[in-house]
């Protein structure tokens, strides 16, 4: 108390001013004595300057961090900012990647109807500038946003997940089919809903389904449209999820042709080497991987059982069996659909509107159709896929023929009343929903291809099963027949469908039937090439599919496509090589087996087909013209009207020297004079015909052209002169080395053919009856007769007096051809030159009857002054031979002359160089010759 | 004077006096030759060591010797057509002919014609089998070459015709020879063709596995054991050898060509028709139509020997020489029947004739097991040591013994419930 009162006191003191002392400073006074100066928060105030930003100013971190905020519109906002900053700046995606999806993946399942459109909108963006193989590390994460949203309560949510889903399906298919289990389940949790164990065991009529339909009360759109949009993007996910199947199907996707019954090629990438690669070692082989020991994993032989995958049935779709629960599952919920449908659509049960449908029950009907063919396609193997389809038409044909079939030749419905109306809303629901107009024609042919899949080769059924197959039948047949425009997706559905009827149905008439509409279809003028394409593949595997099956064997629709095809080739000609490369493999697989109508047919085409000018064989790229040339060996007869064109092939320069040589290796075989026979095969061409082949693809020159030479002659010939006495006319470089490939080919197979003498023989009287004559000769052809005498010459035949004085002519220009070569352009003409030397020299040396006569040709006397140092190099170049030696001699006297002569009519001044070349060669010769003396008695004697 | 080890046998087309001629491979001298006609190209076939099977140029019979008796037939087997190919299957049980198109199989221990194959569709060019008999493999002028398992081929359910296991379908003109490495069903298989290829294949998957393009045609192909190397003799008589697992890793190879193994043997004049490779591998033996045939040393690429024929020659097999061969009092352990003209049909199955009918070699029907059970018997093998240290004798050995005992119970029970079953079923009056 006391010490309160004294506080109170201490509280209030009176302070005392006194005059003359200064007034103490109140206690609150404020002191102003200080300075102010501005706070800067430049934290605040910066903008984000550490990366780009929106008009807004707003930079990545805070987009993402309102992504969180409560308020739909500030996320709305957010999400249309990230957009026009990731659409201004790409790179920031890139930094940002993990970041940007997984906040944009969250607001899938935003409440709010404008975010999630918002959303989508970002994923589409996103989805079109990251490619798959970036974007897969955080799928996982996007997946589970899907799966979330797909199986949210809200029906909005789940609407907007469909928009998700086909932005995915768009850019990531592979990704999204990488894990096709959840989302399977989750498409069936959209339609239907799972009966709860008890309430199966209620309701025994359903047989143990533990899934129904389910209606849904609350959504915008009706359940039958609802339907259709699910199963609308389970179809378009099962494509992705068949197109992505690991395994050899590539005959899935839509455009190959496998879907004919024909597995994948084969897998394994062969190596393919050619012979020149291997010799200079550029390419290691390696056959054998793990040392030859393990074979590879494509091996058929199977080392134990498979382990059953019995747990994981639902985890994967890679085994049959879950393939088949799931099928299990899914086919009578899609019959339920179509049924309801059905029902809703015609409630009067009138029989003669029944098989018109609406567009709404078609697409419906489209949709349960298509799910179920890519469900047979589900199966990982060949052989599942054939189980699958027992499994089916066990389980189901008697379900589906009372639904699908019932009414088949479906047509589209006209609905003139209330039109109107209807029309407005339904323009909207299918823009919202692309994709869903479907004609009756496709409807027809799918129903045609699942139906078809379910006709099983039993016999026993045959009966029940005729009168819808014979349905079927009649539709594909008219379909084809008509000549109506089809799709080429359409087209290869139908020919699908032929194919498998043709292989389950096994009857002669069917087979007939269906492939005579084909080839309708087929004989049809302004096809596109991917039809007639498709076509020829489809007769093409048919054909190869005939083993085994006598009735395709039989038909005659075949044969008669087959016996085409040669006239078609022709007609081709060289303005589609891909179509005529297929026409050529056709023709090949059918040749090879012996097919009589076909190589009847190739006979009657074969002159048009090889002509030199315009046939097929020449105007086609390389990888033709090599089947074309193989394409001979099949020819059961050629006629020397044939030979003659392909004489003139090999030498026209159109195909390569290769080719040619393989051809006249071809011609060769199958003369009877081959050495190769294995059987019976009778010769497809005479000998003689053979030969005058041979003869005239050495000379290189048709009789035309020969003929046609000597007129035009002195212009582009070099001119008669005593060092050449036969006019010579210079082929063009190319030209030449071609030839002259030939005529090693020629001489290789005239010395193998058996007695090289009467091969000669024949050789010289050719020359005699039909070059003799000539004036002007191309050298190519001369330097290849004077190298297939060279290798033919037998010392025991006498070569007659008339060729030899040709020979010798010839032998003589183009060893002066040689000279003037050498003195005019050195590099490029070096391989020709050198082939003409060595032919001229050879056959010099294996001849000396035409040495000499050569040596007698060599007048001095007729030469003019420029001609002489010529004729030294030519002796100097015969006399440096060492092989030629003792031929030159033989003939010394001659030789001693000639240089005589040389010596004494030059007469220049001085002593040129040439002439002391040729002087210092000849004395070696003679000094060479002096020493091996003795050899030279014998020689002279066969003179 | 020691038999040799290992002898070349061949055979021309144009010899009057013989019809094949063996030859010791190390010092080439000639030391049989069998009498009788000639032989076509790939028919020459040794059987069981104590056959020699040749098809008769141009003729529709087969000639066979007993390898002991060189100037008498053993038997002509006719056949329908001409022979164009004639194996015999490495154990000797069976032996196939290419006759025109079709394939003839028959079994060699009672004659029978098992089955005609046609599935060719043009004439059969060349048969060869596995080396353990599991398989087959045709190749044809129609340029495809089938992969036959042997005990699908033979079943004798005759309205049921057999299907390649593969066909081998890449080349596009006919095929002129094939040949078959080791390892069974687990073997490669070489291809030549006429048009320019020589083709590698894996057996067991019927897959390509590499495929060489040559500047000419090829007639004959054939690996060494080791299938280090692949000789392909082409119709300008040059042999080419590729190298099939060449180690290109070193850096320095480059600038010196030639030197990686594909090289060129050159000598032949003519069109090489066929190729064989000695045992160890250094040897090869190629016949050409140049009426030679020529010994190469494979190491250095030369040439050996040449010996030479009186025609085209139209076989050369390198073979361990038989030991019947040089012991002219032998004779074949077990007789050779005669073989039958016709297909062997079952009316019957065989109980009306009185025989039953056995089929050999069980393991080459169930092949699937064999190579669990091969598996098996190397595990135990390798485990032998281990189980005889860990586990003494004393009591493992009793539980082993009751364990076996049981076995031999099971297999005896399931052998008298087989038993019975048969006798009931030959036993019912049908």
């Amino acid at each position: 108390m006391k010490s309160k009162k004294k506080k109170r006191q201490d509280d209030f003191q009176k302070v005392k001013l006194k005059v003359g002392k200064t007034k103490p400073k109140a206690d609150n006074a404020t002191n102003t004595n200080f300075r102010s100066k501005g706070i800067h928060l430049t934290e605040q105030l910066k903008r984000d300057k550490s990366g780009p930003t929106t008009h807004r100013q707003l930079g990545i971190n805070e987009l993402m961090s309102q992504l969180h905020h409560y308020n739909a519109n500030v996320k709305h906002g957010a999400l249309l900012g990230l957009k026009e900053l990731l659409s201004v700046n790409p790179s920031l995606l890139e930094q940002h990647l993990s970041r940007v999806l997984s906040e944009v993946a969250a607001v899938f399942t935003d409440k709010d109807g404008n975010v999630r459109i918002v959303a989508t909108r970002v994923l589409r963006f996103i989805a079109q500038s990251v490619p798959a193989e970036r974007v897969g590390p955080f799928f996982p994460l996007l997946s589970a946003h899907l799966s979330c949203a797909m199986t949210h309560i809200e029906t909005g949510i789940q609407e907007d997940a469909m928009k998700i889903l086909d932005v995915l399906l768009e850019h990531y298919p592979a990704l999204l089919a990488a894990r096709p289990a959840v989302l399977l389940t989750n498409f069936l949790e959209l339609i239907s809903h799972r009966q709860s164990s008890s309430g199966a065991k209620k309701t025994q009529d359903t047989k143990g389904r533990t899934w129904a339909l389910s209606v849904s009360l609350n959504r915008t759109v009706t359940s039958q449209q609802w339907r259709l949009s699910v199963l609308l993007r389970l179809g378009r996910f099962l494509q992705a999820v068949v197109e992505e199947k690991p395994v050899d199907q590539g005959d899935t996707s839509v455009g190959t042709e496998g879907v004919f019954g024909c597995s994948g090629e084969d897998r394994l990438a062969p190596l393919f080497l050619n012979w020149e690669e291997l010799t200079y070692s550029k390419i290691g082989v390696k056959v054998y991987e793990h040392s030859g020991a393990k074979p590879t994993p494509r091996s058929t032989f199977k080392l134990r059982p498979e382990m059953d995958a019995g747990a994981a049935v639902t985890e994967n779709l890679d085994s049959a069996e879950a393939v088949q629960s799931f099928a299990a599952t899914l086919v009578p919920l899609l019959l339920e659909v179509w049924v309801e449908a059905s029902a809703s659509e015609s409630p009067w049960d009138n029989n003669e509107g029944a098989h018109l449908l609406t567009a709404d029950a078609m697409s419906v009907m489209f949709q349960v159709l298509s799910i179920l063919q890519l469900l047979r396609k589900l199966a990982p193997q060949q052989e599942h896929q054939d189980a699958l389809d027992a499994w089916f038409s066990k389980e189901y044909l008697a379900d589906f023929k009372q639904h699908f079939m019932k009414n088949f030749p479906y047509g589209a419905q006209d609905t003139p009343k209330h039109r109107r109306k209807i029309d407005l809303k339904r323009s909207k629901q299918t823009a919202a929903i692309p994709g869903l107009i479907v004609e009756p024609l496709a409807l027809n042919i799918i129903i045609c291809q699942v139906m078809v899949s379910l006709s099983q080769r039993q016999e026993l059924d045959r009966e029940t099963d005729v009168d819808w197959l014979m349905l079927l039948r009649t539709f594909v047949r008219d379909t084809l027949g008509n000549g109506m425009k089809l799709s080429s997706r359409q087209l290869h559905m139908l020919l699908g469908t032929v194919w498998k009827m043709v292989l389950t149905q096994r009857s002669k008439t069917v087979t007939d039937d269906l492939l005579a509409a084909v080839y309708i279809y087929y004989k049809q003028r302004n096809l596109t090439l991917q039809t007639r394409s498709l076509l020829l593949s489809f007769y093409s595997k048919l054909y190869l599919q005939e083993q085994g099956h006598a009735h395709i064997a039989r038909s005659k629709v075949l044969c008669r496509w087959l016996a085409s095809l040669p006239v078609q080739l022709s007609q081709l000609g060289h303005r589609n090589p891909t179509l005529s490369a297929r026409l050529i493999q056709s023709i090949h697989a059918a040749a090879s087996r012996g097919n009589k109508d076909l190589l009847n047919s190739l006979q009657t085409h074969a002159c048009k087909l090889y002509d030199p000018q315009e046939g097929v064989v020449v105007l086609l790229p390389a990888e033709s013209q090599i089947q074309m040339v193989q394409l001979l060996y099949f020819l059961p007869k050629m006629p020397q009207s044939l030979l003659a064109n392909l004489s003139c092939c090999c030498t026209a320069g159109r195909i390569s020297a290769g080719l040619a040589t393989s051809m006249i290796r071809i011609v060769h075989l199958r003369s009877s004079l081959s050495c190769w026979s294995v059987g019976s095969q009778e010769a497809a061409l005479q000998d003689v015909d053979f030969f005058s082949f041979l003869f005239s693809t050495l000379t290189g020159f048709s009789f035309a052209k020969l003929a046609s030479l000597q007129d035009a002659g002195e212009e582009e010939a070099l001119p008669c002169s005593p060092l050449f006495p036969i006019s010579l006319y210079p082929v063009p470089l190319e030209q030449f080395t071609h030839h002259w490939d030939i005529v090693e080919e020629v001489c290789h197979c005239l010395e193998t053919l058996g007695s090289k003498s009467q091969c000669y023989d024949i050789l010289q009287n050719g020359i005699c009856k039909y070059l003799i004559k000539l004036e002007v000769v191309p050298d190519s052809m001369v330097a290849g007769l004077l190298r297939a005498v060279s290798r033919l010459v037998d010392l025991s035949v006498l070569t007659m007096e008339p060729v030899l004085r040709f020979l010798s002519k010839c032998c003589l220009s183009l060893i002066a051809l040689v000279v003037t070569l050498q003195q005019e352009e050195p590099a490029e003409t070096n391989h020709k030159r050198e082939a003409i030397w060595s032919a001229c020299v050879l056959v010099l040396s294996s001849v000396p009857r035409l040495l000499r006569m050569v040596l007698q040709m060599m007048r001095v006397g007729d030469l003019s002054e420029e001609e002489l140092p010529q004729l030294g190099q030519i002796l100097s170049m015969l006399l440096q031979h060492a092989p030629l030696h003792n031929q030159l001699l033989a003939n010394a006297a001659l030789l001693q002359e000639i240089i005589q002569n040389l010596t004494r009519y030059n007469r220049a001044a001085t002593r040129e160089q040439w002439v002391t070349d040729l002087l210092y060669c000849y004395s070696l010769t003679v000094a060479h010759g002096s020493s091996a003396h003795r050899g030279n008695l014998g020689l002279r004697d066969m003179y | 004077m020691s038999s040799p080890l290992e002898v070349v046998v061949t055979s021309d087309s144009g010899s009057q006096l013989w019809n094949s001629t063996v030859f010791d491979l190390y010092s080439g001298s000639s030391l049989l030759s069998y009498r009788g006609g000639n032989s076509s190209a790939r028919t020459l076939s040794l059987l069981r060591g104590e056959f020699l099977l040749s098809g008769q140029f141009g003729k529709n019979f087969i000639n066979v010797w007993e390898i002991q008796r060189k100037d008498q037939l053993q038997q002509k087997i006719v056949c329908p057509g001409v022979v164009t190919c004639v194996t015999a299957s490495p154990d000797g049980l069976f032996l196939a002919a290419g006759i025109a198109e079709a394939i003839y199989l028959w079994e060699v221990c009672t004659g029978k014609l098992l089955s005609v194959l046609s599935r060719h569709y043009q004439d059969v060019t060349c048969l060869k089998f596995t080396d353990d008999g599991s398989h087959f493999i045709s190749g044809g002028k129609d340029n495809l070459a089938l992969v036959w398992s042997l005990c699908s081929v033979i079943q004798l359910d005759l309205n049921h015709t057999p299907d390649p296991r593969h066909v081998l379908s890449r080349h596009s003109l006919p095929i002129t020879d094939l040949h078959c490495g080791l390892m069974g069903a687990q073997a490669r298989v070489a291809t030549a063709s006429l048009d320019q290829t020589v083709k590698m294949w894996e057996l067991s998957s019927g897959e390509l596995l590499l495929s060489i393009l040559f500047d000419v045609e090829i007639m004959s192909v054939t690996f060494d054991p080791c299938e280090y190397f692949l000789f392909c003799g082409g119709t300008d008589g040059n042999i080419f050898q590729v190298s099939l697992c060449s180690q290109s890793l070193s850096r320095d190879k480059s600038f010196q060509s030639d030197n990686d193994g594909n090289q060129v043997f050159k000598g032949h004049r003519n069109l090489v028709t066929c190729l064989s490779v000695s045992m160890d591998g250094t040897l090869l033996a190629s016949g050409s139509h140049d009426e030679t045939v020529r010994l190469w040393d494979v190491q250095s690429k030369q040439s050996i020997r040449c010996l030479a024929h009186k025609g085209p020659v139209t076989n050369v097999l390198i073979t361990a020489a038989p030991a019947n061969m040089f012991l002219p009092d032998s004779r074949p352990a077990v007789p050779l029947p005669r073989f039958s003209r016709h297909l062997h049909t079952s009316e019957g199955d065989g109980a009306e004739s009185g025989e039953v009918c056995v089929r050999l070699a069980p393991c080459i029907q169930e092949e699937e097991e064999t190579f669990l059970q091969k598996a098996d018997r190397l595990s135990t093998l390798m485990n032998a040591v281990t189980d005889k240290s860990v586990f003494g004798d004393g009591e493992n050995t009793k539980v082993r013994v009751a364990e076996l005992e049981e076995e031999v119970q099971t297999l005896k029970k399931i052998n008298k419930d087989l038993y019975d079953f048969s006798s009931q079923l030959i036993t019912k009056p049908t």
